[in-house]
């Protein structure tokens, strides 16, 4: 069978997926990282940073974006050589639901490979875009 | 702070700390139900999921105190290579890659690259830091 990456048409859209962030979710994530950036897991210090409060590491709200382009393939883990431009635009914090939406923008052959570039968009509930970044996914 | 990794004294594209671990099926259940995978199948090892490949260069860097606290990652360039499966055996390696000055706020660009026992990559996570 085919998989949806090699019949890939310009402008197709991967499944929709979300992630919604909680505290416990934070404060899991750190443990696993390592990541305890007061920012992250220290309400009171991050009340009074920049933020006004506790904010996602910047992987979290991410997630979706994974699991769209895994959905979308079919496959656990991604190709090879698979490379991730990622920026990050605007905190996620608890409370928030975070969509990815992402869509096949093109192809292109580097080495003699193909490539399906994705773009994508992570947005709160708000709509507020809170990630942008490309995929290419080299096949 | 270790000057190795200060804005002012950090030396660009050398290994300045590594770190090893053995990837264990539990921490792969951990991290797969904390972001919502769907369970493994009994008798299956369990599949580390890309964006699992992450955290290794982020617990590295906390470890040795190489972030400074109050840094903020405003975006990556990340590249995966092959998948990592319990079992195996890690070693992430960390540099500073780049750093420089924008509208007098300054940025460092860190490099976390992991390797499998073979010595094939596993990811290569670069991420740009606002610091503090």
């Amino acid at each position: 069978m085919m998989t949806p990456a090699i019949t890939a048409c310009s402008g197709e859209k991967l499944p929709a997926c979300e992630i919604r962030i909680t505290q416990e979710l934070i404060d899991a994530y750190a443990s696993i990282s390592g990541d305890f950036n007061p920012i992250h897991v220290d309400p009171q210090a991050a009340a009074a940073s920049v933020f006004g409060g506790t904010v996602a590491h910047g992987c979290i709200p991410l997630e979706p974006v994974f699991q769209a382009i895994q959905h979308w393939s079919g496959a656990e883990a991604l190709p090879p050589d698979t490379t991730i431009r990622i920026r990050y635009r605007a905190p996620s914090r608890p409370g928030d639901v975070i969509r990815a939406d992402a869509q096949v923008a093109g192809e292109k052959f580097i080495d003699g490979r193909r490539s399906i570039e994705i773009t994508f968009v992570c947005v709160n509930q708000q709509g507020e875009r809170v990630i942008d970044g490309e995929c290419d996914l080299v096949l | 702070m270790n000057p190795d990794f200060t804005y002012d004294t950090a030396r660009l594209n050398e290994v300045l700390c590594e770190s090893s671990c053995t990837v264990t099926a539990a921490d792969v259940e951990r991290f797969r139900r904390l972001m919502g995978y769907p369970e493994t199948s009994p008798g299956q090892l369990p599949v580390v999921p890309p964006s699992m490949g992450l955290t290794y260069g982020l617990r590295l860097g906390w470890e040795h105190s190489i972030f400074p606290p109050g840094v903020i990652r405003m975006g990556d360039d990340d590249v995966f290579g092959v998948p990592a499966r319990a079992g195996d055996q890690l070693v992430t390696q960390f540099r500073i890659v780049e750093k420089f000055e924008r509208k007098t706020r300054k940025f460092m660009k860190y490099e976390m690259r992991t390797h499998n026992q073979a010595n094939e990559m596993v990811c290569s996570v670069s991420f740009t830091a606002l610091i503090p």
